[in-house]
């Protein structure tokens, strides 16, 4: 790993705690962590180690409770609402287990949705994604019309639609089976390949895991093990 | 956000309401309703001031109509005696006397029909300001001798004798079973003199409608005119003194006629009217609540629906206004076409009364009014689920099964 890499993430000590009745349930107790651009790092962890809760801080569905989060220099630990669901649109692109698509829009208005809410969205490049993924033919089909390894291709192509920094994969191949499942893992490693994209990709599979970069291991809130 | 993106999500969610077609419709049925009758309302109200308008338009303001007692059972006293004593009152200028009645119509060529026969005085012309398209007024001989003349309506004409026959004076006409001459054929004029309906009247002299006509079946009546405006209260006053005199009532005694006078008599009119329409109105009102209560239950089940929708949209980096515009236009979508078909049904249900005489005229501003109302109402009722929408946490809704 190079160091002349651009950082993308840096945390510098984040908490998160959750308050149920006035006591204090803390989730995560001080992470440190960088990752640099066009990194595929792999996050593990049995569950209820915090590993949802850091993914959602990293991906700005969520606030810290302590500590500053940079992305790409700019200080999201810091940010309001409207300025969260900014970084979300321009700098993330998700790829949830369970797809995350919208049921009544087509393949190619699920695609594009993310780039309507930037207001620039580009049709042709939608396709042009589409085409990456495989998903081609079957722009004007609902999701209910796809199997699972080709929804999970369109969610790929949205999540990319808007040229983000950051690819957070939460267990992308979970409700795949084993073929479709090596095709997705596919597909997600040529994003790094040959696009330099920045991949965070949380997985209980630890031969999915040997394909990253580096993993790390959360346990009880705290990185236990860096690999 | 801008006018594309306004545009964009306006196709958006009207594709997402087509989707669900049926529910939308039903959803949207109380502001189809709300809408439509409000219009129908302001026509009905507009109809009815324009009848009352019409009914007194005749009139002056200096106008006293005086009539017999309003119970049945008490017959009226009033007849053409009476009149010495009502021109004894110094502030009268005119005194028409007035008897009226449905009768069978008969012309010789056997076209026959129903109509008001009006016994009354010479003067009654000028004072109802007639006008002739044809012949002329009667006059005091004519009265004095009990002479069976008389003066049709427009509409009385045109309807006995259509416009085949231009010279419908010096024909004959049989009032009841009396043969009466023709002299006289009013012009259209439309609206009516108090309780008479010009176009659709058939005037002739008192005496002879009296005795041939009407008799004692007729109604009677006065129309006086004070001289000035400002003598209408005491002339009132002084004419229920003579009056009584007249009629020889004791001390104490009820009166066996009625005083009104014109203005109050409008103005008693259009206040019901006006009372009415009201009425109507916040039945509109009210419907329209009902349709955005529904128009607000089915957004919250629709919200609750698309929790996980919401979820997603917001994953991928919609703001919380965008998510609220979204929802907002769904409900202002609802509320248009609820507009639309709301005013559109409100134009066959207008013809549907006109076909059934209702006096009814419609009215352009409430077609504005009913989409402000409408409009509000949806936008009210749509603002809670909107704002619920807009505010669910992300990651909540997204995990939403």
């Amino acid at each position: 790993m190079s160091m002349n890499n651009k950082t993308v993430i840096k945390l510098e000590n984040i908490t998160k705690s959750y308050f149920i009745k006035n006591t204090e349930y803390p989730i995560l107790r001080g992470i440190d962590l960088s990752i640099q651009e066009s990194e595929f790092v792999a996050l593990m962890g049995p569950s209820g180690s915090g590993k949802s809760t850091l993914l959602n801080i990293l991906g700005a569905l969520d606030q810290p409770s302590g500590g500053t989060y940079l992305l790409t220099g700019k200080k999201v630990s810091d940010m309001d609402k409207d300025q969260l669901a900014e970084i979300r649109n321009k700098y993330m692109g998700f790829v949830f287990q369970n797809f995350q698509l919208i049921p009544t829009l087509s393949t190619l208005d699920n695609v594009l949705l993310p780039s309507f809410y930037t207001g620039n969205e580009d049709v042709k490049r939608a396709k042009e994604l589409l085409a990456l993924v495989g998903m081609s033919e079957r722009l004007e089909n609902k999701p209910n019309e796809l199997s699972g390894g080709q929804r999970q291709r369109v969610a790929i192509a949205r999540s990319l639609v808007n040229d983000p920094e950051l690819i957070l994969a939460d267990e992308p191949t979970g409700n795949l089976d084993s073929k479709n499942g090596a095709e997705i893992l596919q597909l997600i490693l040529s994003l790094k390949k040959d696009y330099k994209k920045t991949i965070l990709m949380v997985t209980h599979d630890p031969q999915i895991a040997k394909l990253a970069d580096r993993i790390i291991i959360l346990k009880d809130g705290k990185i236990a093990k860096k690999i | 956000m801008n006018w594309k993106f306004g545009y964009k999500l306006f196709v958006l969610s009207a594709k997402a309401l087509h989707a669900s077609f049926f529910r939308s419709f039903l959803t949207t049925l109380g502001i189809m309703i709300g809408a439509a009758t409000i219009i129908i309302v302001a026509a009905l109200g507009e109809g009815a001031k324009r009848d009352i308008e019409a009914q007194y338009s005749n009139m002056s303001v200096t106008t006293i109509i005086i009539n017999g007692p309003s119970s049945e059972s008490s017959p009226s006293k009033l007849s053409p005696d009476d009149i010495p004593y009502i021109e004894s009152v110094a502030s009268v200028d005119q005194v028409v006397p007035l008897l009226t009645g449905k009768v069978s119509v008969n012309t010789h060529e056997n076209v026959n029909g129903s109509w008001t026969v009006v016994g009354t005085y010479s003067n009654f012309a000028e004072v109802s300001k007639l006008e002739f398209s044809e012949g002329d007024n009667f006059n005091q001989e004519s009265e004095d001798n009990h002479v069976k003349v008389a003066i049709i309506g427009a509409t009385v004409a045109e309807e006995l004798y259509g416009s085949r026959t231009p010279d419908i004076v010096g024909q004959t006409i049989v009032l009841g079973k009396k043969e009466f001459e023709i002299i006289g054929v009013t012009k259209y004029r439309g609206g009516a003199f108090g309780p008479i309906n010009i176009d659709e009247s058939i005037f002739t002299p008192y005496s002879a409608s009296y005795r041939y006509v009407l008799g004692k079946s007729g109604k009677f009546s006065f129309n006086v005119n004070a001289t000035s405006l400002e003598l209408l209260e005491p002339t009132m006053t002084e004419l229920g003194k003579v009056l009584r005199d007249a009629h020889k009532i004791k001390v104490g005694g009820v009166d066996d006629f009625r005083l009104r006078d014109m203005g109050a008599t409008v103005a008693s009119a259009q206040s019901s009217s006006q009372t009415m329409a009201l009425l109507l109105a916040s039945v509109g009102l009210i419907v329209l609540l009902v349709g955005g209560i529904g128009i607000m239950n089915i957004m919250y089940v629709t919200v609750s629906e698309r929790t996980r929708e919401i979820g997603i949209r917001k994953a991928i980096g919609a703001k919380d206004r965008f998510i609220m515009t979204q929802f907002l236009m769904e409900a202002f979508i609802l509320t248009l076409v609820g507009y639309v078909v709301g005013a559109v049904s409100s134009i066959g249900i207008y013809y549907l009364l006109i076909g059934m005489e209702f006096k009814i005229v419609f009215v352009p501003w409430s077609l504005l009014i009913s989409f402000v109302v409408t409009f509000l109402t949806g936008m009210f009722f749509g603002y809670y689920p909107a704002k619920k929408a807009a505010s669910l946490d992300p990651i909540d809704a997204l995990r939403y099964e």
